[in-house]
């Protein structure tokens, strides 16, 4: 028992990589590194995949064509029209927390099981949220806004610009180190065979739903800020 | 100590029976509604999707707190 604890809190742990020598060093962990890579992945296969497009598409550009309109048409029906400007972040977001969900079927561990990544995430939803109602509604409606529909729960509307973004992280980060931690388990007990059929819900399943999830609920309070 | 903690960390833990029960009695109103009006399916599941997610949000608060416990309390 004792050998089994302390090899799950092993690979529970975030190890540190490396440390930038500036500022009495940095140091860099092991999700940074991978966010760097899936980043790079990322990049990578949009600049290959965009190469070459012609205006009679071939079978591998009427792909792409779908997914990227499907992705498009998702969030232009969840934001409606004025929301349109945020698609190509959502959609950059919704492919990043979805494969940082889905790189544990290689062998390594998601990124998004730092609490660090998903807080990150969180915070960059909460500034475009705000930055959407002032761009959408100028400052001095943005802040009548909070008065809304009465002025005396102003301070929960307040409230909420720090609940969003607490409880988009830890949902984030909650769900895929659960899944991590039971894959874990099940990994160290019983390593043949058994993992597969956890792995598909674990893994893929949940990994994707909680990218759905995230996605759905920014875009949702996008959508709540920028209308009247 | 150490049973104490465990017993903190289930007590945490527990705020998942009121997600379940959520999300229940969310799935199955859903599949009634679907039933009732089967060419609303995809509205009803995407709401249903997002009560989900944010009923489920207390038991994953619970289960943060529980592996905080463990962690930190050592």
């Amino acid at each position: 028992m004792e050998t089994f604890t302390e090899e799950l809190l092993n690979r529970m742990n975030i190890r540190t990589v490396f440390e930038i020598p500036i500022l009495g060093g940095i140091p860099v962990t092991e999700s940074v590194v991978l966010s760097w890579g899936i980043m790079a992945f990322l990049v990578l296969g949009s600049i290959i995949l965009v190469r070459n497009l012609k205006i009679i598409p071939g079978k591998k550009q009427l792909a792409l064509e779908i997914a990227v309109g499907g992705i498009w048409d998702f969030f232009e029906g969840l934001m409606g029209e004025r929301g349109r400007r945020y698609i190509p972040y959502m959609a950059t977001v919704a492919l990043f927390i979805g494969t940082s969900n889905l790189v544990g079927l290689v062998g390594l561990f998601p990124p998004t099981k730092d609490l660090n990544v998903t807080a990150g995430l969180a915070v960059m939803s909460i500034v475009l949220i705000e930055f959407a109602g002032i761009a959408q509604k100028g400052p001095k409606r943005w802040l009548k806004s909070f008065a809304e529909p009465m002025p005396i729960i102003a301070p929960i509307n307040v409230m909420e610009i720090f609940i969003r973004p607490l409880s988009l992280c830890m949902r984030l980060f909650g769900n895929i180190l659960g899944g991590f931690v039971v894959m874990e388990m099940v990994k160290i007990a019983a390593p043949l065979l058994v993992p597969i059929p956890l792995s598909f819900y674990f893994d893929i399943f949940d990994g994707l739903i909680q990218t759905y999830v995230f996605v759905l609920l920014t875009s949702l309070f996008i959508k709540e800020a920028i209308e009247d | 100590m150490t049973t104490l903690i465990a017993i903190g960390a289930g007590i945490a833990v527990l705020t998942g029976l009121g997600a379940g029960i959520g999300i229940g009695i969310a799935t199955s109103r859903a599949t009634e509604a679907i039933a009732r009006q089967p060419e609303a399916e995809g509205k009803i599941s995407k709401n249903l999707l997002l009560g989900c997610a944010l009923a489920e949000a207390t038991a994953i608060y619970g289960f943060v707190v529980a592996i905080m416990i463990i962690m930190f309390l050592k």
